[in-house]
């Protein structure tokens, strides 16, 4: 397996917000954390990110133990909720900045940014200022500036909750084409049901930092593996497409 | 942190003080230990003490914009790869940028206005300010000192408009801000690093030597090395100053009343029913954080030198003038807190039946408790150590501390003088004990938080 998590425990003082928690992930796909907030969900990912050291258990990627390899080391990059821009550099600033810690010069780093810019759709926006460019522009940024410096792993939390709905829908879309068309391993937090049984390949979900299930967002919705799931899941109708693959989900107002 | 908030309290004219009993001619440390022969009172000693002596307000400033770096963003450049000397390169000090040049402006000014420095310490090197000093106190030339201070009063002016246009950029920048701790060592940030630790650390030690210095010149005998105690200076002091250090304590204490009070209804009309003029208000409420002291007073002593209004003497016009020149501070601690009381709380207050006056007293005021106490501290301290601004405004009558110790010192009376600074510097560090405890009684009932000095100082 590509990406494994062994039996990750993590307590903040008496508080055990990781127990024993472990998955695994293959090469190429998109994998959703689901859960309400304090689940553990975040944390996981600070974990897989670099920024926690687990109390036990190990992370494993492509074969390498990355355990206690601090953030700046690990070919691991992160599109964060708030997106952490960097106020003072410009688009194209901000988008090749990680480039520089891999041997870029200069000229070929912002060839390199104009592409992943263009890929994004922010193709003449490179000198604008983060101020300047709306909340969604800055969204396609912070995920350019972590694909530009291909990362093994891109991991995002909850990337779209500060989108509005209709905005929300085609991010999702579009993440979804890049994602395939890069073929890079994703591991995306979320709280959206919708959003998860859209975008990914395989799903979790984590309650009280325990793991409850995890399997194709197909294979969830047909056989939740107990009550906890299928209630969190709510009440909902799904479109499929021919192939078997969820389609749409249409919510019932009032479940 | 602790040694900083001592240094911001201290009057001005300790490190003046404790500079020449250190270094200068029969200074401990050059003359006692070192055996040296030299003549420290040159502009380098005063362009080393005012250095000094600003640091800690703009590691304060700086301090509170360091807080404000968007702790997401040092993330996601440890997470692209940055190493910590990186992330202080590209990251955190361009942030401080605008930050950096506000402090260059306030330090630049009021080091233009500082008189007390140079004319202790300058010797026969004199500034702009000490001679305007000199010109008032000594000659008693006021229209020469009123023309001078023009050269001080045009390019604080100047600078004044740029700050305000700096302070615009600074609280514009998105303050999306999370915070974080910043798990940043400053040893692993290469040569910068290590350079800011070793300034850091000397700047501590020096810090700890001047305090200790201040303290043991209050309770040994002059020139005495190695020291033999002596209580001499203290029983002086007690016989022939306490009047002096009671008027400066009660003055302060009307100051630190009246200016909260007068800061909140301030802030209340200017802010909260954005009355006509409001940014013209503000700004002449902030005017006073960068004008000069010299400036400010003979300004007060030109306007009130006639009749009806003649006030000059009287103790009245002192604390008006340190009623105004705190001001700036006061309001902006005010609005920082007013903005934190929604305005729906008001409207409901009003829709419920309350007329203007209740809104205030019952929705604003109890609101606004931990405000009060910071106002309160600050106009106190402030006016327990403000000396530039009412210089020319004291009369024998109304003698103040400060000045007691700017008098003590500038004849040569260490002793004396480091005693009227200990007293200064206990009183202080205790009514700010005092009204920390309160504010942390009160945080206990869960009065919602006001910012510290550090939010608030940026003027």
């Amino acid at each position: 397996m590509y990406l494994e998590l062994e039996h990750i425990r993590k307590t903040f003082g008496d508080k055990v917000v990781i127990d024993d928690l472990s998955f695994s992930l293959e090469k190429g796909k998109l994998l959703c954390i689901l859960g309400s907030s304090g689940c553990g969900k975040s944390t996981t990912l600070n974990i897989i990110g670099g920024f926690l050291t687990p109390d036990s258990g190990r992370v494993i990627l492509d074969g390498e133990d990355i355990t206690n390899i601090p953030p700046e080391f690990r070919p691991v990059t992160t599109v964060f909720q708030s997106y952490g821009l960097f106020p003072h550099m410009t688009v194209i600033q901000n988008v090749i900045y990680g480039l520089k810690f891999r041997g870029y010069d200069k000229k070929t780093a912002i060839e390199k940014g104009k592409r992943y810019l263009e890929m994004v759709g922010l193709k003449d926006y490179e000198n604008a200022h983060i101020s300047e460019i709306s909340g969604g522009q800055q969204q396609r940024v912070a995920l350019a500036r972590a694909l530009i410096v291909e990362p093994k792993l891109c991991l995002l939390d909850e990337p779209f909750s500060n989108l509005d709905a209709a905005l929300r829908v085609k991010m999702r879309l579009e993440l979804k084409r890049l994602q395939e068309e890069l073929g890079i391993t994703m591991v995306f937090v979320t709280h959206d049901q919708e959003e998860t049984l859209i975008l990914a390949d395989y799903m979790t979900i984590m309650n009280e930092g325990k793991l409850v299930q995890m399997d194709t967002p197909e294979n969830v919705y047909k056989n939740s593996s107990n009550e906890f799931v299928s209630e969190f899941l709510g009440l909902k109708d799904i479109i499929w497409s021919e192939d078997g693959k969820i389609m749409k989900v249409v919510r019932y107002a009032n479940p | 942190m602790a040694l900083l908030i001592i240094i911001m309290v201290s009057p001005p004219f300790v490190s003046s003080l404790a500079y020449i009993q250190l270094y200068g001619r029969r200074g401990w440390i050059t003359y006692k230990l070192l055996h040296l022969d030299w003549m420290p009172y040159n502009r380098w000693g005063i362009i080393l003490m005012q250095a000094i002596s600003f640091t800690p307000l703009n590691t304060l400033l700086l301090n509170g914009l360091l807080n404000k770096v968007d702790f997401v963003a040092i993330k996601s450049a440890r997470d692209l790869g940055a190493k910590a000397s990186h992330i202080l390169k590209d990251i955190i000090i361009p942030s401080l940028k605008p930050g950096v040049l506000v402090c260059l402006l306030l330090t630049f000014v009021r080091s233009l206005a500082d008189y007390g420095t140079p004319a202790i310490i300058g010797g026969r090197y004199r500034t702009l300010a000490s001679e305007i000093y000199i010109q008032f106190m000594g000659a008693g030339n006021l229209e020469k000192a009123a023309a001078m201070n023009m050269c001080l009063f045009i390019p604080s002016i100047i600078f004044f408009f740029i700050y305000r246009a700096m302070m615009k950029k600074i609280n514009s920048s998105p303050s999306q801000a999370q915070e974080g701790t910043l798990n940043l060592r400053m040893h692993k940030c290469g040569p910068i690093g290590y350079g800011v630790l070793g300034v850091s650390i000397i700047y501590v030690i020096v810090m700890v030597l001047q305090y200790a210095t201040i303290f043991l010149t209050a309770i040994t005998r002059k020139g005495s090395f190695p020291f033999k105690f002596t209580t001499e200076y203290i029983q002086q002091v007690f016989n022939y100053n306490t009047a002096t250090l009671y008027r400066s304590v009660i003055y302060s204490l009307i100051v630190a009343v009246v200016g909260t009070l007068f800061a909140m209804f301030f802030t209340y009309y200017v802010e909260r029913q954005k009355i006509r003029l409001s940014s013209v208000f503000d700004c002449i409420a902030t005017l006073p954080y960068m004008i000069p002291g010299t400036c400010f007073g003979i300004g007060f002593i030109l306007a009130f030198n006639h009749s009806p209004l003649k006030l000059t003497g009287t103790a009245i016009i002192l604390i008006v003038c340190m009623l105004f020149k705190q001001l700036p501070t006061t309001t902006k601690i005010c609005a920082a807190s007013m903005s934190q009381i929604s305005k729906a709380q008001e409207y409901s207050a009003r829709d419920l039946g309350a007329g203007r006056l209740r809104v205030i007293w019952n929705i604003i005021l109890p609101n606004m408790k931990p405000a009060f106490l910071t106002c309160f501290t600050y106009g106190f301290t402030s006016s327990m150590t403000m000396a530039g601004a009412i210089l020319f405004l004291v009369a024998p009558k109304t003698l103040l501390a400060v000045f007691k110790l700017f008098d003590a010192t500038y004849t040569g009376e260490y002793g004396v003088a480091a005693v009227v600074a200990s007293i200064i510097i206990i009183v202080v560090l205790a009514v700010e004990g005092l009204t920390y405890i309160l504010t942390s009684l009160w945080e206990k009932k869960h009065v919602p938080g006001t910012g510290t000095y550090q939010k608030n100082l940026w003027g």
